[in-house]
């Protein structure tokens, strides 16, 4: 993945979706550690400080924990807990946007629904 | 620790305010931008924090001292700029043989990697270089003296786009190697934005802010909506940017201010790069008033 520093989303979320993407994807297993600031800062290219803050939020979420000294681990439930968190919150807030876009160019419901079946066949 | 610590320094050429009141504080092992207009007070800054030039008044210390004609401050800092000289008697080599008998904590390792990997030659003069080549020279000159307190002033000036991208890796890579206080100028956020924790901008020699990156992003907002309803939100807040986009469409950049209930308009993040500039800038309005 590369890192977008003029995208809108700061580079620290980026940073923290990415460690949440590779803990989906199971690369990072629970009680395994994860990157530090300063291999993540390596990795993409950013300031170790912009890194750490990633590292933080997931901490202050429970999806990593940190052991002093040894660095920081993903939490048994971590793959949950993401995977809750974006079904509530990112699904929600994409499907949002897809209902209005689709008001704003009169697609109906049933278009929409028959637009979404389509997708999954295809993929 | 404080590394950098001025109060009200001011300092003019003549009857040209270069500075007219400085006041901030930089932690150690930190990378800060040092960003503003061109005779914004840069270099000037840069030069004070080097012990090059006295300042007229207020305070400056580095690692505690006043810097002009300080030795404890000219043996661990280091100001790399297109001023840079070096005797003509010696070669790019002597150079980089003499240099540790200046900067006791030189890297000479990192520095002929460097030097082999730029492809510079040896036996050339540094007065006979070319802007690039010599950037590129002073670059590594900079980054081997490991100086606890390393500037850069416009560092890749003159330099083309591959040796741009490599200088700001290898700054990253040393920096977290040997992490130590870096205080890069730049017209060009944008190019640095992505190494910086920390942006000090200033203009017309005072300091606009001193904020962390992620501050400065959410520092502004844009707003697009219909004219009269963008006016009536815009009516009590500071007002950073405005451009017309036609006859019912307004634009206008304003400093956020808590939150906002923002329904009919459209908002859109402002990059750091565009805050700076829309805060430096002279008027309100830009260069297409100009042609109107």
């Amino acid at each position: 993945m590369n890192i977008a520093a003029d995208s809108t989303k700061p580079i620290y979320i980026q940073i923290a979706e990415w460690i949440e993407n590779e803990i989906i994807a199971d690369r990072f297993k629970s009680d395994e550690k994860v990157h530090s600031q300063y291999q993540l800062a390596d990795l993409f290219n950013i300031n170790p400080a912009t890194a750490a803050k990633g590292l933080t939020i997931l901490v202050d979420q429970e999806i990593l924990y940190k052991k002093r000294g040894l660095g920081m681990f993903v939490a048994i439930k971590a793959k949950a807990t993401i995977i809750k968190k974006r079904r509530s919150e990112t699904l929600t807030r994409m499907a949002m946007e897809l209902v209005l876009e689709a008001r704003r160019l009169s697609v109906s419901e049933d278009e929409l629904i028959q637009l979404i079946k389509r997708c999954e066949e295809e993929q | 620790m404080k590394v950098i610590e001025c109060q009200h320094v001011k300092k003019s050429y003549r009857k040209i305010h270069a500075l007219e009141d400085i006041t901030f504080q930089i932690e150690d092992h930190k990378i800060t931008g040092l960003i503003g207009r061109n005779g914004a007070g840069k270099t000037t800054l840069l030069k004070i924090l080097a012990g090059f030039v006295n300042e007229d008044t207020g305070d400056v210390r580095v690692f505690s001292n006043h810097p002009f004609n300080n030795l404890c401050v000219s043996a661990n800092s280091i100001l790399v700029d297109n001023q840079m000289s070096f005797p003509d008697s010696l070669t790019l080599a002597d150079i980089l043989e003499i240099a540790p008998s200046f900067y006791s904590k030189w890297d000479a390792q990192l520095a002929a990697r460097l030097f082999h990997y730029f492809n510079l030659n040896p036996k050339q003069q540094h007065s006979k270089l070319s802007t690039g080549t010599r950037g590129t020279f002073n670059m590594i000159f900079g980054l081997a003296t490991r100086c606890e307190l390393t500037m850069f002033d416009e560092p890749t000036n003159g330099m083309d786009e591959a040796v741009r991208t490599d200088f700001y890796r290898a700054l990253l890579k040393e920096y977290i190697a040997h992490p130590r206080t870096i205080l890069i100028s730049s017209h060009h956020l944008a190019e640095i934005e992505h190494l910086l924790e920390d942006i000090l901008l200033i203009h017309k020699g005072k300091v606009v802010f001193h904020k962390s990156l992620e501050e400065v992003k959410e520092y502004a907002v844009g707003i697009q909506g219909p004219i009269e309803k963008v006016i009536e939100f815009t009516s009590q807040m500071e007002i950073l940017h405005t451009k017309q986009m036609n006859d019912q469409l307004l634009y206008t950049v304003v400093k956020k201010d808590g939150p906002m209930n923002l329904e009919g308009v459209s908002t859109k993040p402002i990059s750091p790069s565009d805050i700076c500039m829309y805060i430096t800038s002279d008027s309100k309005g830009g260069i297409d008033d100009v042609f109107n």
